[in-house]
């Protein structure tokens, strides 16, 4: 992500935080490179997958049975032949079930680790991989917090696979397939200015209906995919504990210490160098050089 | 090596391709046993790369780095950890004491990123890709495993250079040979840099793996503790080589191999004074974490295993041989330290990795094989090196052809 | 939720600097044993 995006990306946290509708947030709704995202609403969702047949037709991946209603028995993970999947749960106040698919963060872990760029946050939000760069080191696995992307083990020239926010639908100016395709609402594209604030509406005029908390608003530095739930979001198979901090922001210090300690060492070591030679000198060692002859010493029999 | 093949006059090239037979005995224990390894680990390798990594490795979706990421490239790396803290000793402080030991540590680094750094080819799912980080066209600056390959490949050439007098001699080229020599303080001097960098940049790869690495486990010292393990593990891996060498080599190199029991003394006083720091950092991480209540569970149980049994322990059995020259005891404190490595590596990458997972990642025995594979790999060119090469003091083992063409 | 309620993240500090200090006179103890070893008894 540029400069440009983050402060852009602050400025949309801070305003969203506060609930402030200052001129400057004011200035970016016409932007039309605010990244975007989706609201899941989960008390809308009626759990009928339509959202994975579209995913899967949209991304030539094996389209799900869905009236075989026994793939919702167990809480299901995204694999490397479904970006998405919808779980059930079953709480305190019935069965919620809950959309699960890359969150597309506002500072992906995943684009963090990738050493070739072949994760990458695009400049409207969707975070994609590129085929081409990738040499399946797997580290966006590892550091990703919501464990999404998925690596294929049994091909010879294997890819990752993940949801990409339907970025090539997005470029012809569609909405995600999944969205497209969902029935009731319950999933709702947008911009995460207008997705917060729809977010918010809805808990304002129903109170008693709604958690008081829009997961995605701050998990791991804020997410693209925002979740409504009328219970706590532990019960419905997120994490919680993941803090508020953007991933990239742990290997942040390390990264900048690299040059400085360039800057320093050899410098560093060149000065220890000099006075070990002069104490030797001092010593009387046989001369200060770099290399003193012994006949245990092969490197000096020449 | 360059001069290996510019310099190539008839004679030189002779030389080589006669130095190439084997030499000794054949039917050692060591070849019996390495050979069939390495072939089955080639089979295993062809699977590997025709039919996926999951044909052959316990790989999942919930645990993408396993034994050969954890082992081989995690804790081989740190093993090599010697070379730099030695060359630092040698040439940076000029402490010539240690000289005889330098080129065989300096091989033994070499080797070890040849091959356990290496590794990491066999477990990227596209290795034909791994030039892209490197020729530029997908420079992923932002991350840490960018840095960490680059270090790989700088520091492998800076130990090339640094080992290189030794090729020279073995080549009888002499010219070449001052050069390269000259170029040693500053490839000394590159090395620590990138040792520093990379040893700790191993560890801050898993700064990213917050959510997943065991509470007791995860701290954003990971980088520091790596570095400052690295020293006392290298350390340990001299002492521990020296006394395989020194009972293995008898048969290449007679006596000349071991005999540096006095230096010894001094290896294991530096471990014991870089672990006991090093336990210190583990219990200040503690105290600063403060996770109190999870030391009362098997994790905690484990925890306290790798840090009180194969830190504080062995920091003290080798403050305590040091102390009374005991040889012994420094061997058990070096073998203990060498395992408390391997654990605490296993730990971050493997084991208290993704701690909640219902089913847990264990290697597959053929994810075994091939790092055996790897590993005699290593000792077969190890061997075959010093018992050519002038590595150890005093084995300038053949007399360089007359000719000296550059 | 780490936004709405106060988080002291220098909680431990009083303690990790006793550790420093006795690390501090720890480590001389430590390295007046191991050197003990080199001067002539
Ligand atoms: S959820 Fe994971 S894969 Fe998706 S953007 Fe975030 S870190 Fe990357
Ligand atoms: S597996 Fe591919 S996409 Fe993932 S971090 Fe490695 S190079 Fe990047």
């Amino acid at each position: 992500m540029d400069r440009r995006n983050f402060l852009k990306t602050a400025g949309v946290a801070c305003a969203a935080a506060t609930g402030a509708r200052s001129a400057r947030a004011q200035e970016h709704d016409t932007d039309p490179e605010e990244f975007v995202g989706v609201l899941v609403d989960t008390t809308r969702c009626i759990g009928c997958r339509s959202c994975e047949i579209g995913c899967a037709l949209a991304h030539n991946l094996p389209v799900p049975d869905v009236q075989d209603d026994g793939a919702l028995e167990a809480v299901r993970t995204t694999s490397e032949t479904s970006w998405t999947v919808v779980n059930r749960f079953e709480t305190d106040s019935g069965e919620v079930f809950v959309k699960k698919q890359c969150m597309h963060c506002w500072q992906p872990a995943c684009t963090a680790a990738c050493l070739t760029n072949a994760m990458a946050k695009t400049a409207r939000g969707p975070v994609t991989w590129d085929g081409d760069k990738c040499m399946g080191c797997r580290f966006c696995m590892v550091s990703c917090p919501f464990d999404i992307p998925k690596f294929e083990y049994d091909e010879w020239n294997p890819r990752i696979q993940k949801c990409n926010l339907c970025n090539e639908r997005l470029e012809r100016g569609e909405k995600p397939a999944c969205v497209a395709s969902c029935p009731t609402d319950a999933l709702m594209f947008g911009t995460k200015r207008e997705l917060m604030e729809i977010a918010r509406t809805r808990i304002y005029a129903h109170p008693e209906r709604y958690v008081h908390q829009i997961y995605g608003e701050f998990e791991a530095g804020g997410t693209g995919w925002l979740y409504l739930s009328a219970v706590p979001f532990e019960q419905i198979g997120f994490r919680t504990d993941l803090g508020v901090t953007p991933y990239p922001e742990y290997t942040r210090d390390f990264l900048y210490a690299v040059p400085v300690v360039f800057f320093g060492m050899p410098a560093l070591l060149y000065g220890l160098n000099l006075l070990a030679a002069r104490t030797e000198a001092v010593r009387g060692a046989p001369n200060g050089a770099e290399h003193v002859p012994s006949p245990e010493n092969p490197s000096t029999s020449e | 090596m360059a001069e290996a093949s510019t310099g190539v006059s008839g004679g030189r090239l002779r030389f080589i391709l006669s130095e190439m037979k084997p030499r000794g005995r054949w039917l050692t224990p060591f070849n019996v046993i390495s050979i069939p390894v390495i072939i089955v680990g080639l089979v295993i390798l062809w699977f590997r790369f025709t039919q996926g990594l999951g044909s052959v490795t316990n790989l999942s979706q919930a645990f993408p780095w396993g034994f050969w990421i954890g082992f081989d490239v995690v804790t081989g790396v740190a093993f090599a950890g010697g070379a730099y803290v030695i060359t630092f000793v040698v040439y940076v402080m000029k402490e010539e004491k240690y000289r005889p030991i330098v080129r065989v540590t300096v091989l033994n680094g070499f080797l070890a990123y040849l091959f356990y750094a290496g590794a990491l080819v066999l477990d990227l799912g596209r290795p034909w890709h791994i030039v892209n980080p490197i020729i530029g066209n997908s420079f992923g600056y932002n991350s840490v495993l960018f840095l960490v390959a680059w270090h790989f490949l700088l520091y492998m050439i800076a130990e090339a250079i640094e080992f290189s007098p030794a090729v020279a001699e073995w080549l009888g080229a002499r010219k070449a040979r001052r050069l390269l020599h000259a170029m040693t303080l500053a490839a000394v001097i590159f090395g620590i840099t990138l040792s520093m960098l990379h040893q700790s940049g191993l560890g801050a790869l898993f700064l990213l793996a917050k959510a997943k690495i065991h509470p007791l486990w995860y701290t954003e010292f990971i980088p520091i503790l790596f570095f400052v393990s690295s020293i006392f593990a290298g350390l340990s891996m001299i002492i521990f080589e020296g006394t395989i060498s020194e009972k293995v080599l008898k048969e290449y190199l007679g006596d000349k191999a071991g005999g540096h029991d006095n230096l010894v003394f001094g290896l294991a006083k530096g471990a014991a004074i870089a672990m006991f720091v090093y336990y210190f950092f583990k219990l200040l991480v503690f105290l600063h974490e403060g996770h109190w209540s999870e030391l009362d569970t098997p994790w905690g149980w484990w925890f306290l295993v790798e840090v009180l049994g194969l830190v504080l322990l062995p920091c003290i059995l080798y403050a305590f041989g040091a102390r009374h020259r005991s040889l012994g005891i420094i061997k058990v404190a070096a073998v203990l330290t060498l395992i408390g490595i391997v654990v605490n590596r296993l730990n971050i990458s493997v084991i208290a990795f993704n701690w909640q997972a219902p089913v847990h990642y264990i290697p597959s025995w053929q994810e075994i094989v091939v790092t055996l594979m790897i590993i005699f790999l290593e000792i077969w060119v190890f061997r075959w090196v010093v018992t050519r090469m002038p590595v150890y003091p005093g084995t300038n083992n053949r007399p360089a052809p007359a000719i000296d063409s550059d | 939720m780490e936004t709405y309620t106060y988080v002291n993240i220098f909680e431990t500090k009083g303690l990790e600097y006793l550790l420093l200090i006795c690390f501090l006179v720890l480590f001389i103890f430590f390295v007046r044993y191991l050197n003990a070893a080199d001067k002539p008894s």
